[in-house]
């Protein structure tokens, strides 16, 4: 379970450019799938970085359940958390191995340790949760990452990021660098994955389609604070037209629907 | 080259293999340029050779050398880390302050090591020619070095440090204490500056408060000659290849010496070493062009 009381993140703290932190105030139960939609600059990426403890917290809480995580840094809290990154380079090491990569990822949560990052027995792991990509890379298990196409590095990161028991997965637009036959595979495999080890997801999307398509809720953010929050029922009902016009609505009404065609994406 | 020479040209270039593996460590593995090293052997040689004089066991001496070293490399890290100084000036920080302490260390700007014991001596009078015995020796512990190093990077804490310097938010994001990983990477590359810097001053029989000048330039040369020569991604053949590059490095060296049409005397070491370390450099990337341009070729012969 994810808990935010009065989140608050503050940027250029003290400069001219200071902007008013809003609270956020979020429940997210365990095993609860949850996209999150918001123009640029709506805070989706902040609020998810701040979860992960990329970006320290100004004010308010954030919990784990009961284990209070706001003070304790990124590293501390990946026995928990897991993610996989927008930019398709960055969930990766270009420089190492297929099996390198993984092998760090394996090692998430318990690490520092001498003996070998590799052997058998975790080639034959690799090898097994590759080949549920179909990509042929459970075959290419000592290629060096950078020679991957950046679909098939964005594959291994979301298998990296459930190598080990984790209870949230944070996804960050993680199909959005990649062509539509590809985002459609690892939103696919990520569906699977979610299912399978009832992960509790929040999913940043540009897509309205994907948005409403996926998770059992619907966050929109705008300007730093939540302004709808769908589920259950209410959500089932809703379409992109309608998501589109509750968009237009947050942002003041008068701005054109032709900016919005960014998230029209199927 | 005569023989004699040739055997110690072996042998200097060994023990610079050791400068070769450290500068692998901090400029390819962690990403953070460190020219400590022109300090650290030095200071390598200077503590060994001081607690040598003074009657000290000479293994434990070069082990002492070695911490030392460590320590040096350590304060770089610290610098960079903690008040966030740019790598590259924090270890030339380092590199001065250095060589003042080296000089205190020493009492004086060099210390003689004819007559004392070294960890040299046991293996002499066992039937075997110094001129021979001196670059066995030296092989043993280079080559023993290199496969715990490569072992070591093949652990799961070597492969988090190796994580550190090609992907800092990734080796966060799976859990990986970049700093922790910063602090120990400098310690071990210094570390291992310092034991060729205590090897060389005990095969030579002198530590001098100036043997350090260039060491950053060699190991780099080494490290680059050697990734030129022999690029594979399994760690065994990268730390062995940074061996071969450096004896490559000093036998060229050797060979633009004593080449008479060149024209050079040992004065010109230092434009040698540059020019070398220049070719090294601009080699791979004009071979890169030319591969380029020969792809481009085809490529447009196919189409006409």
């Amino acid at each position: 379970m994810i808990r935010c009381e009065q989140l608050r993140v503050t940027f250029n703290a003290g400069l001219p450019t200071e902007r008013k932190p809003w609270g956020i105030d979020l429940e997210i139960p365990q095993g609860e799938f949850v996209t999150v939609i918001g123009s640029n600059g709506a805070g989706k990426s902040t609020l998810l970085n701040a979860v992960a403890g990329d970006i320290p917290a100004s004010g308010g809480k954030i919990l784990f359940g009961d284990k209070d995580v706001t003070r304790i840094p990124a590293t501390g809290r990946t026995k928990e958390v897991a993610r996989v990154f927008q930019d398709p380079l960055a969930g990766t090491c270009a420089t190492m191995t297929v099996e390198e990569n993984m092998a760090l990822a394996y090692g998430r949560g318990s690490r520092g340790k001498l003996s070998f990052a590799l052997n058998d027995k975790l080639r034959k792991i690799f090898r097994e949760q590759l080949s549920r990509l179909n990509l042929g890379l459970e075959n290419r298990l000592d290629a060096e990452m950078g020679l991957l196409s950046g679909g098939q590095r964005q594959s291994v990161s979301l298998l990296m990021s459930a190598l080990q028991p984790s209870s949230i997965l944070l996804l960050d637009e993680h199909t959005a660098a990649l062509d539509p036959k590809t985002a459609a595979l690892i939103m696919d495999i990520s569906a699977q994955i979610i299912a399978e080890k009832q992960l509790t997801v929040m999913m940043v999307t540009h897509s309205m389609r994907q948005a409403l398509d996926f998770g059992s809720r619907t966050l929109m953010l705008h300007e730093g604070k939540i302004v709808f929050d769908l589920s259950g029922e209410d959500r089932s009902n809703y379409e992109v037209s309608d998501l589109l016009e509750l968009f237009a609505k947050a942002r003041g009404g008068d701005e054109a629907l032709d900016d919005d065609k960014l998230l029209l994406g199927s | 080259m005569s023989l004699f020479s040739f055997m110690g040209t072996l042998e200097i270039g060994l023990i610079f293999g050791l400068v070769a593996m450290g500068v692998y460590l901090t400029f390819r593995v962690l990403d953070f340029p460190d020219l400590t090293v022109d300090g650290s052997f030095t200071l390598g040689a200077a503590v060994t050779a001081a607690l040598i004089v003074s009657g000290i066991n000479p293994y434990l001496s070069t082990l002492a050398g070695c911490f030392a070293g460590a320590a040096a490399g350590v304060v770089t890290a610290w610098l960079n880390l903690r008040f966030n100084i740019l790598h590259l000036l924090a270890s030339i920080l380092t590199m001065t302050a250095l060589y003042t302490i080296n000089l205190r260390v020493m009492g004086k700007p060099n210390l003689a090591l004819i007559t004392d014991p070294t960890v040299l001596t046991p293996f002499e009078g066992l039937g075997l020619a110094n001129m021979y015995m001196k670059p066995l020796f030296v092989g043993v512990c280079v080559i023993t070095v290199g496969i715990l190093l490569a072992l070591f990077l093949k652990t799961q804490y070597g492969l988090a440090m190796r994580a550190v310097g090609a992907n800092k938010r990734m080796a966060q994001a799976n859990g990986i204490v970049v700093k922790e990983k910063v602090y120990a990477g400098l310690a071990l590359s210094n570390g291992l500056v310092a034991l060729a810097g205590a090897l060389f001053a005990q095969t030579n029989g002198f530590a001098d408060s100036t043997m350090g000048i260039g060491t950053i330039v060699v190991g780099l040369a080494a490290v680059i000659v050697g990734e030129t020569l022999l690029s594979s991604r399994k760690m065994l053949i990268i730390i062995f290849s940074c061996i071969v590059g450096s004896i490559l490095y000093r036998l060229a060296i050797g060979f633009a010496l004593n080449a008479d049409f060149l024209g050079f005397n040992a004065s010109d070491l230092n434009l040698i070493t540059a020019l070398l370390v220049g070719l090294a450099l601009v080699l791979p990337q004009l071979r890169k062009e030319w591969k380029a341009k020969q792809a481009a070729i085809k490529a447009n012969g196919g189409d006409a």
